[in-house]
């Protein structure tokens, strides 16, 4: 059974169509880009599959059960974790304290009750994020505030972020946007590290396509709300439509 | 119909005053992005000199062109360009708090240079308000009203007119369609902002002045009303369109009078609902119109994202100076309980049990704005709530007024939550204009039934007793709020250090990534406003106990204003900065007792010029100060390392 399936996703704003039944698969492990144009939908797609948006009509399921009634929060829950292109960070919070919080919201630890009685209050160090801040090679800003951070460490803080939560499906956002070369293709040898070790799912979305090379096994690609093509990323690009679409070319 | 005109036709005048009002506002929101919460006060202090003028005997047009043409127009410019101008991209509570630091300061600022008097009978702009021009539908129309409504019918076409056919009118309509196309177009943007701060700073005086006979006597109560009233008007037309919002306001003033004529008369309803309206009003169209909800979470992309705090002082010096100043604060506390117990005078261990009280209200704030960023302004009818629920649970049923205390805390907690509901779907401005609104819902209407607040006659809580216990003297009740206030802070602390604090962090951070990670917001919100109105209860109640006798007036919405003003200047990011705030709020009041009344009026002025400290300095007045001292202690430290 797939990992995570959208099927025939429509959404319109006003009398804008940014996505025309728009069916996607994605299989347990794998790693998917999806490109296009600015405005094509992309981001539109992912606020859809991890529920930031309600779609018009259409379906999400992951592993067979149908999620698009859940909130947001619920689907985080079910191990749909997610990167923001703009940077989504808590403000005044360590790049460890990212980590925790979001580890001690996946353990369940949030009830008031335990906090009063003081049971909330884990111990400061946790080996699983004290491992991964190693893993994405944080360990020497962990302590720093997240507002003295370089683009760079601030995107792995937001890969940290998800990923201390286990998720089944990571939803990658431009993660090379506001990145310089160096950094992006640090951050996509950590993405291949991750992937080597732990097999997560990814559904990336990216304009550089080096790194989306480098990266998934195969690509979507959308154009005004309708997917165009999918495929392996190369046979995809050699497509004329997709020529058209994305590289501006007439065939 | 001839009755329903009758009604009708009295609510024009207000109408009219709403009008200018919300005009005034919509303007200087569209072109500075600033919600100017001060125009209130900018109307009173217009209202103000125009009656000092005249009672100089000097002719009223004079004492119009000196309050209305020359010294509002002042005093807007004043502002925009000392505070406005550099807060503009700051975040919503900065500017929110910056604005209510100058809506609290001014009046008091005014007070102190023209006296603090009662003023009866404001002068009627232009003709006599005695003399009865015609009737209308049986309405005799003073001269008040026809000035009223002369007047703004004459301002509005002269201000259309203008702005449809000179040039700086249509740079001024471009710029509040967009300030940076302007900029692009080749117009000095700066200029033609000044141009519409005087202008609306001109409506705002000519409102007040206006509005000032329509009542019996000048108070700057009315005028945060008047704000109000504007603000819903504003609401109206999406708070983008001076159209909507002038007849908004026209409406607005017409069905008021309306329900004052066809209401049973006599009644709490007849006479809090009528002025209770625009506050209706607000809080329905805040929760109905989805356009209004989104621009104002849109609009700004920093909103509801707090600047982050700096390092706290007692981090900054190393370990050895982190333990002396715990140490220090442990010993502060011992002597001040000690001290309150031996040889304080007991008219001042009873100004400092009130200032444990308010303590407990200011944990709420610190709760709910600094630890969650969510703004709440009607903390203090929480904490009437607490009051009047523990005070008619003894009064009527016999209940132990310890129980009382925890009831007044569970129901207000309670009402939180129905608070808290529409909260979920609104943040930032809208969130702290809706809670303005419920705080003066509960102002005129809610706390003036005999089976709540009970009017200006208030309600009686005596002392409370356990067992063999006594809290009835001053000393004892000291002993009972202290423990208190211990219990309360443990719980604050217990919430931030554990889970569910990591997760208001999380939220105040960024709404979008802490939904992403699994957090559900709307129970976190519901939780945090639960909690924070169940500790301004506790603390209403506690206050209510000590006092003996407590009236809604003890907790009006003015009041949740002073408060989010005193905490945000004190320290709005910690524990102790509740209890600072605290103890500050009523030493001061104290302190101010001792002098000449006149100077009384320095306590608002202080904190709402504190307040806008706040831009610069969010960690409050108090950390900021500790930690300048620490960093001073530090350098000598290292200086003395480095030459020894």
């Amino acid at each position: 059974m797939a990992l995570l399936e959208g099927v025939n996703i429509s959404k319109r704003f006003g009398g804008i169509v940014a996505l025309d039944d728009v069916s996607v698969i994605i299989e347990h492990g794998e790693a998917v880009g999806l490109v296009g144009p600015n405005g094509a939908g992309k981001t539109t797609l992912f606020d859809c599959l991890n529920g930031v948006r309600r779609f018009d009509s259409g379906e999400v399921r992951l592993e067979g059960r149908r999620i698009d009634n859940l909130a947001v929060y619920e689907r985080a829950r079910l191990g749909i974790g997610r990167t923001f292109q703009r940077l989504e960070l808590f403000s005044a919070m360590s790049p460890r304290e990212h980590l925790m919080v979001a580890e001690r919201v996946h353990r369940g630890d949030g009830r008031l009750w335990k906090d009063l009685i003081g049971r909330g209050r884990a111990r400061l160090r946790v080996a699983r994020v004290e491992e991964l801040l190693c893993e994405l090679g944080l360990e020497t800003v962990a302590d720093d505030p997240i507002e003295s951070l370089s683009q760079g460490h601030g995107r792995l803080v937001e890969l940290g972020r998800a990923l201390v939560q286990d998720p089944l499906l990571l939803l990658l956002d431009e993660p090379s946007s506001g990145l310089d070369t160096r950094e992006t293709s640090d951050f996509a040898s950590v993405l291949l590290a991750v992937r080597a070790r732990r097999h997560t799912a990814m559904l990336l979305v990216e304009h550089d396509l080096h790194f989306v090379r480098r990266v998934v096994e195969r690509t979507y690609v959308l154009d005004f709300g309708k997917l165009i093509a999918s495929g392996h990323l190369d046979e995809v690009l050699a497509d004329p439509v997709v020529r058209e679409a994305y590289l501006g070319e007439v065939p | 119909m001839t009755q329903f005109l009758s009604y009708a036709i009295p609510g024009l005048p207000y109408g009219c005053v709403f009008a200018l009002m919300a005009v005034g506002l919509v303007l200087t929101y569209q072109t500075s992005g600033v919600f100017n919460l001060a125009y209130g006060a900018q109307a009173y202090a217009s209202a103000l000199i125009f009656y000092v003028c005249v009672n100089a005997r000097w002719p009223s047009w004079a004492a119009f062109l000196a309050a209305v043409v020359v010294a509002a127009p002042l005093l807007g410019l004043a502002m925009d360009r000392l505070l406005y101008r550099f807060i503009r991209s700051a975040p919503v509570l900065v500017k929110l708090v910056s604005a209510l630091g100058m809506l609290i300061a001014i009046p008091s600022v005014l007070q102190l240079i023209f006296g603090g008097q009662q003023r009866l009978a404001p002068p009627s702009l232009w003709l006599a308000p005695s003399s009865v021009y015609f009737h209308v539908a049986g309405d005799a129309i003073n001269g008040t009203e026809l000035s009223t409504v002369i007047v703004t019918l004459a301002v509005v076409l002269l201000a259309s007119l203008m702005s449809h056919f000179t040039q700086i009118g249509l740079r001024m309509r471009a710029m509040a369609e967009s300030p940076r196309m302007v900029e692009l177009a080749g117009i000095n943007s700066e200029m033609v902002g000044v141009g519409i701060w005087v202008l609306s700073s001109f409506l705002a005086g000519l409102a007040g002045v206006l509005l000032a006979p329509l009542f019996a006597e000048l108070q700057a109560l009315s005028f945060t009303d008047l704000l109000v009233a504007a603000i819903a008007a504003a609401a109206l037309g999406s708070l983008t369109s001076l159209p909507l919002a002038f007849w908004g306001g026209i409406g607005l003033g017409v069905v008021q009078e309306l329900l004052g004529g066809y209401l049973p008369s006599g009644s709490v309803l007849s006479s809090g609902l009528r002025p209770a309206l625009p506050f209706a009003v607000l809080i329905v169209l805040l929760l109905a119109l989805p356009g209004l909800r989104e621009r104002w979470f849109h609009d700004d992309p920093l909103a509801g994202c707090d600047p982050p705090p700096p390092p706290m002082a007692t981090t900054i010096g190393g370990h050895g100076l982190e333990g002396v100043l715990r140490g220090g604060g442990w010993v502060l506390i011992a002597a001040f309980f000690v001290s309150c117990l031996t040889w304080v005078p007991g008219n001042w261990t009873f100004t400092l049990t009130q200032g444990i009280a308010y303590s407990i209200v200011f944990l709420s704030i610190v709760l709910l704005s600094g630890m969650s960023g969510q703004i709440s302004l009607c903390q203090a009818s929480f904490a009437g709530i607490g009051a009047f629920t523990c005070a008619q649970l003894a009064g009527h049923f016999g209940v132990s007024v310890l129980v009382g205390i925890l009831a007044g805390g569970a129901v207000a907690a309670v009402v939180g939550v129905v608070v808290a509901l529409p909260a979920l779907r609104l943040g930032g401005l809208a969130l702290a204009l809706a809670t303005l609104a419920f705080g003066l819902l509960a102002d005129n209407v809610g706390f003036q039934f005999s089976w709540s607040g009970n009017g200006d006659s208030g309600v009686n809580i005596p002392r409370p007793q356990l067992g063999s216990l006594n809290f009835t003297s001053g000393k004892a009740f000291f002993v009972l709020a202290f423990v208190v206030l211990g219990i309360c802070t443990a719980v604050v602390l217990a919430i931030r250090q554990g889970t569910t604090g990591r997760e208001l962090a999380a939220m105040r951070g960024s709404e979008l990534a802490a939904s992403s990670i699994g957090t559900n917001l709307a129970k976190l919100k519901i939780t945090v406003f639960a909690v924070a109105s169940c500790l301004a209860g506790v603390g209403g109640a506690l206050y209510g106990s000590l006092q003996g006798t407590v009236s809604p007036n003890d907790f009006n919405s003015l009041l949740s204003l002073v408060f989010m003003v005193v905490v945000v200047t004190t320290g709005v990011y910690t524990v102790q900065g509740a209890i600072q705030a605290g103890m500050a709020y009523v030493i001061l009041y104290q302190v101010l007792d001792y002098l000449p009344s006149e100077w009384r009026n320095l306590f608002p002025i202080l904190f709402g010029l504190g307040a806008v400290t706040y831009a610069l300095h969010p960690e409050g007045v108090v950390e900021w100060q500790k930690r300048r001292v620490v960093e001073i202690v530090v350098s000598w430290r290292t200086r003395a390392e480095a030459s020894g």
